[in-house]
């Protein structure tokens, strides 16, 4: 990010309010020029999102989202509101340069008109020189659907942090630290693209750590007697994750028109490969079975539509301290 | 978080310097330090001359680190690169020894890095030093000094890797025995940036 924010402290020299770009140690005051430092947690610079939402935003923008997609078309009738509030997440927001070379060989199989076919090695030596920028959520996301930064450009103040409930930090510095450096050695591994590696040597520069709080608003709300929740983005206002049920008549017209196109074209298939022998009717059987599997997950999934960073669905009921997420939440509530 | 007013070091005067640096530079006695959490550290630093018919309006410096080191090569593999293998075998030069590696201690794209790190610790600049900036402008430092040595290391790799063949293992050593930040001085065009000593 390069805006940059006002942090809310002043100058110990003038007393003038200093602001600074994310991540960075030094500035300069603006009113009298003295070169400052900044020292934060372990060189971590925190930045604190201002929210720009209130109660009647996060609904609207819920309410919205309800109309959109594949959801249930009477839950903008029959949906209920019954929980508004919203929580600051922390996040790692780290940059990194990563530098190194991966070497090794390619192993490229060639088939003569013969059939004879022969394997040969294509020695690679590539270089890996990549900026790199990595950022995640510092506490258990649990079923909130967030995992990264949802936008790195606002109004930064400390004014909110008594206002809405924060939560704490649970990953330290060296481990974030860590995971940063680790990221970065995997995508330059990655974009290298050396299938058999001989010798690799990364060296991982980490260039700014800030520590992220950003306000999200969480709704929940009910339809048909089911709970379901909905985040959204206090600083944009834009819906960052949330579950809302499906429509039966989406997912009856899938199955329908599914197994109909599915059918026809692996029929279609057969028998063009029985006829004529002919390449095309594997193509045909080929994509009639991924439309019979486009079509069963679209009918196994279809009853919830889900959105958002959702890496796992075990992690829905995963317990921190003996408190699932939603505990956690409900007891930090205002 | 914590707000302090920088303060030099050695004569303890506020520093009031223009642009934001890691190189904390007084101007008032010439100490050049680095702070890191709540470590103060002095650095050695040179500053190199302007040949005399560069304009003064273009004139910048651009802070390096000079990182004397020994590279030692126990083994290694390379495939293809007959003649280079054979000058070698008949120099007995296997690529050990004293080399000098300059980091780029600004931010730099990393192509820019990467040119400018390799053309410099392959031909080692000569120049005249100079007591002070002389009010010419300089571009900030931002990579500190450990930043500089692990960087060091990938550019003797670079090299190693760049020489003719394919490598495919290297077992090598690099001690960094000295560093000093040098302070080049660079013509700015619209061409890009050119060496003017």
């Amino acid at each position: 990010m390069s805006d940059r924010l006002s942090v809310g402290l002043n100058c110990p020299s003038c007393g003038g309010a200093i602001s600074v770009t994310e991540g960075e140690s030094t500035t300069n005051c603006r009113y009298c020029g003295s070169t400052l430092y900044i020292e934060g947690d372990n060189g971590v610079g925190t930045v604190v999102f201002k929210n720009k939402l209130d109660r009647d935003a996060a609904i609207k923008a819920t309410q919205v989202w309800w109309r959109k997609g594949f959801k249930a078309r009477d839950l903008k009738n029959v949906g209920t509101i019954t929980e508004v509030y919203p929580i600051y997440l922390p996040f790692w927001s780290i940059g990194t340069r990563v530098a190194g070379w991966v070497c090794g060989y390619e192993e490229r199989s060639t088939t003569d008109s013969k059939g004879n076919t022969r394997t040969e090695k294509v020695y690679k030596e590539e270089m890996v020189l990549q900026d790199l920028h990595y950022s995640d959520i510092a506490c258990d996301p649990g079923d909130l659907g967030i995992r990264s930064v949802p936008n790195f450009s606002g109004e930064a103040s400390f004014e909110d942090m008594d206002m809405i409930p924060t939560f704490e930090s649970t990953t330290s510095h060296d481990d974030a630290i860590a995971n940063a450096k680790a990221d970065a050695i995997e995508r330059g591994r990655e974009s290298a693209n050396v299938p058999n590696i001989t010798f690799e040597k990364f060296h991982v520069l980490v260039r700014k750590v800030s520590m992220i709080y950003y306000p999200v608003w969480v709704v929940r709300y009910t339809y048909q007697d089911r709970m379901y929740m909905a985040t959204v983005d206090g600083v944009t206002g834009r819906m960052l994750s949330g579950r809302a049920p499906g429509d039966p008549l989406y997912q009856s017209l899938a199955v329908t028109a599914g197994t109909s196109l599915g059918g026809l074209a692996a029929a279609g298939g057969i028998i063009t490969l029985i006829s004529f022998d002919s390449e095309v009717g594997i193509a045909g059987v080929i994509l009639g079975l991924i439309v019979f599997g486009a079509t069963y997950w679209f009918f196994r999934h279809g009853s919830e539509i889900v959105q958002g960073e959702f890496p796992d669905r075990k992690e829905l009921s995963m317990r921190i301290n003996g408190q699932t997420m939603m505990d956690r939440i409900r007891g930090l509530r205002i | 978080m914590k707000v302090v007013q920088v303060k030099c070091p050695n004569c303890d005067l506020p520093l009031n310097m223009e642009m934001k640096d890691e190189l904390f530079y007084c101007s008032n006695c010439g100490t050049m330090h680095t702070r890191e959490a709540q470590r103060v550290e002095q650095i050695p630093y040179e500053i190199a001359d302007f040949r005399k018919d560069t304009l003064i309006d273009n004139r910048v410096y651009i802070p390096f680190w000079r990182l004397c080191t020994d590279f030692r090569i126990r083994s290694r593999d390379v495939v293809g690169g007959f003649f280079d293998k054979l000058r070698q075998g008949l120099n007995g030069d296997n690529g050990s020894g004293s080399l000098y590696i300059f980091v780029p201690a600004s931010h730099m794209d990393t192509a820019a890095f990467r040119y400018w790190a390799v053309h410099l610790t392959l031909n080692n600049p000569r120049y005249t030093t100079r007591a002070d900036f002389a009010g010419t402008r300089r571009m900030p430092a931002s990579t500190s000094r450990d930043e500089a040595i692990e960087m060091a290391d990938f550019v003797a790799l670079t090299l190693e890797a760049e020489k003719p063949g394919v490598l495919q293992y290297l077992d090598y050593s690099l001690t960094v025995q000295q560093a000093k930040v040098v302070y080049l001085p660079f013509m700015s065009s619209p061409s890009g940036l050119h060496l003017a000593w």
